[in-house]
């Protein structure tokens, strides 16, 4: 068993380690919307950044109330605003670049981003 | 090939001769590697796991291990980077490579040789230090992005080294130690 | 082989802080603050050239005196203006709200009638004179008695500043109105700070002023039912307003009843679930975002023709229709179906 002799495991786990690599690659770098980081604007304040990158829960005091934030890797909601509409929560789970929440009452904007340099301003 | 009067493991305190004596070359390699500046910062070949390699193929996976562990703790003693993130992300790096090769272990020699035990121990080297900044010391969003160029470089290296390695096994004085095949039954 | 990360982790580090960042600063500066019952947000551009705190006060206070001049139920400038017009004689009407009422008379005439800022009475049924809009919905003897014979823009008679109401129900409400010259007035007044370029966004409608250098406006639109609709690059002075049943309402026996009244029925308008205009006049964006709402899926290009639109959306049940120009221009967002392309007549 001389070295430099390549076995079939060899070559088994070096193709195998490739195709990690590639997917890896593509995983990473393919355009996807995953959210990355959330901005939370309120009105009067310096927006602050989170990053989505465990599961965590946030809570904002407002005009109006507790905005209860949720984080997840990848996305974030608002999970309990006050206002009777409820517009807040209905916005469901922000996961792709750019999507946004509002809570009027508390004054309190959410926006998503991803990788993509983001919006000078949304529209809604 | 080597006779069972040349083998290491016939008498436990040549065995540990050579344990040490293998530690010692891994510290020395890793040593001057943390002196070279690399071309790309960061990515080194990581010549030292040849030592891990050539001890696992020559005195066994138990014998593997106590070089690895020896030269992590070693080499980071002389470094001077005891106990702080470098070590542990060594110590991960080098625990990841260490259950791989483990798991690759009914396979050698017989089918998988020095190339893809480096490949394996390089990608499982990498893997582990990033779970553990991943984890622990930096979680940030966007620290996976970094990974696949971080596994692209350990597959180029771990398949460099995996050569060295045959290339220093086929050596007849490292030769006379090496453990035949299993006898298959 | 081992990497070693003894000199990985910085690199790391710094790597993962060029990505989030984009590896570059900012350009423009954000101010957000809460004005004209909505959240405003000012982007000023390039960043660190202004005193973003004073301008943000001078925004501020000009929006807060435009809104409680032309706030349609809270007492104020439009208020009195309202109660005069109902007593039908001739009475010197508040500066600020001329404009409006001229504004109004211009929409109402381009949108054929289907924007009709006289129709306050009709809007006040439909229980949406307050903060939180509720029911009950009007009932049918209600509607009939207010659709019979209704006010219009011309039932205010002018003279110089002297205004004279001519029908017992008359009543102003310029929602669909006021916020696109609250984003003019704004605009003007960013000019006269010495601002170059800004984005102006008042509770997502918004008008751009200038542009930064070497680079287009970049702004998401949303989309009504969650997500991101697509993205626009707008140029100098385009305003991108948006009318949907989602900005204001409530639920009743099972039905959405939104603050978009159609003057034909006197309910709900149906069909479109929100419209989309680009103009250069944010008054007339603002107006016909609500009008091709209420002209429904049928009509809309007709009624973007007659305003003189070129650049306009609607979303649909099950789709988005865009004008050609729009269409155009308008980057649909990750898995969205691209837009359908309706040409006006």
């Amino acid at each position: 068993m001389t070295g430099g002799l390549l076995r079939w495991g060899d070559a088994l786990i070096g193709t195998l380690a490739a195709a990690i690599v590639l997917t890896a690659f593509v995983l990473a770098y393919s355009p996807s919307g995953d959210a990355r980081v959330l901005v939370i604007s309120q009105a009067g304040a310096e927006p602050r950044h989170e990053p989505l990158d465990r599961a965590r829960v946030l809570e904002i005091r407002g005009p109006a109330g507790i905005t209860r934030i949720e984080i997840e890797p990848g996305r974030a909601r608002c999970a309990e605003s006050p206002g009777r509409q409820d517009i807040c929560e209905a916005s469901g789970w922000l996961q792709a670049h750019g999507e946004v929440a509002v809570s009027l009452p508390n004054r309190l904007t959410l926006q998503v981003l991803g990788t993509e340099p983001g919006f000078d301003s949304m529209h809604y | 090939m080597g006779t069972p009067a040349g083998d290491p493991r016939a008498g436990s305190d040549a065995r540990d001769r050579a344990i040490a004596a293998l530690a010692a070359i891994a510290i020395g390699i890793q040593i001057l590697e943390a002196a070279i500046p690399s071309p790309v910062p960061g990515i080194k070949p990581g010549l030292a796991n040849i030592v891990t390699l050539i001890t696992l193929l020559v005195l066994g996976w138990r014998a593997a291990v106590a070089v690895t562990l020896i030269r992590v703790v070693g080499s980071s003693l002389l470094l001077g980077t005891l106990l702080s993130p470098a070590f542990w992300l060594s110590l991960a790096g080098a625990v990841a490579s260490l259950v791989l090769l483990a798991a690759l272990r009914p396979f050698t020699p017989r089918h998988v040789g020095p190339v893809g035990l480096a490949i394996a121990a390089a990608m499982g080297h990498i893997t582990g230090q990033f779970l553990l900044a991943w984890a622990i010391i930096i979680p940030h969003p966007n620290l996976p992005l970094v990974l696949p160029p971080l596994l692209l470089a350990a597959l180029i290296a771990g398949s460099l080294t995996g050569i060295l390695t045959a290339q220093v096994l086929a050596d007849p004085r490292i030769q006379r130690h090496v453990r035949k095949p299993a006898p298959s039954s | 082989m081992r990497l070693v990360m003894t000199r990985t982790l910085p690199l790391l580090l710094a790597t993962a802080l060029l990505v989030a960042c984009g590896g570059e600063e900012p350009d423009t500066e954000q101010l957000g603050f809460y004005a004209f019952g909505t959240l405003v947000d000012l982007s000023l551009y390039p960043a660190g050239e202004y005193d973003v705190e004073a301008i943000g006060t001078a925004v501020q206070e000009e929006l807060e005196i435009l809104h409680t001049s032309w706030h349609a139920w809270e007492p104020g400038s439009l208020g009195r203006t309202n109660e005069l017009l109902a007593l039908q004689g001739e009475f010197s009407a508040p500066p600020s709200v001329l404009p409006l009422i001229e504004r109004g008379r211009e929409m109402e005439a381009l949108s054929d009638g289907l924007f009709n800022p006289a129709l306050g009475k009709l809007v006040a049924a439909w229980g949406f004179h307050q903060d939180e809009p509720e029911g009950p919905p009007p009932d049918d003897d209600t509607l009939a008695e207010l659709l019979d014979d209704p006010p219009g823009m011309q039932d205010i008679e002018r003279n110089g500043v002297r205004l004279r109401g001519t029908h017992p129900d008359l009543q102003l409400d310029f929602g669909g109105l006021a916020k696109g010259l609250a984003v003019e007035r704004v605009l003007e007044l960013l000019a006269e700070q010495g601002v170059e370029a800004a984005i102006f966004n008042a509770g997502g409608d918004l008008m751009t002023l200038g542009r930064p250098q070497g680079r287009p406006w970049r702004v998401g639109i949303r989309h009504p039912h969650g997500g991101v609709l697509g993205s626009i690059e707008l140029d100098a002075g385009e305003a991108l307003f948006t009318s949907g049943d989602y900005e204001r309402g409530y639920d009743w026996e099972g039905e959405r009843i939104h603050h978009v009244i159609d003057p034909r029925t006197g309910r709900p308008s149906r069909g479109i679930d929100s419209a989309t205009v680009l103009h250069h006049d944010p008054a007339v964006a603002d107006a016909a975002a609500t009008t091709l709402m209420i002209a429904g899926p049928d009509a809309w290009p007709e009624y973007a023709r007659k305003m003189g639109i070129e650049h306009a959306l609607v979303v649909l049940e099950d789709r988005i229709e865009a004008t050609p120009a729009l269409a155009e221009r308008v980057q649909p967002g990750r898995d969205r179906e691209p837009l359908v392309v309706r040409e006006l007549p």
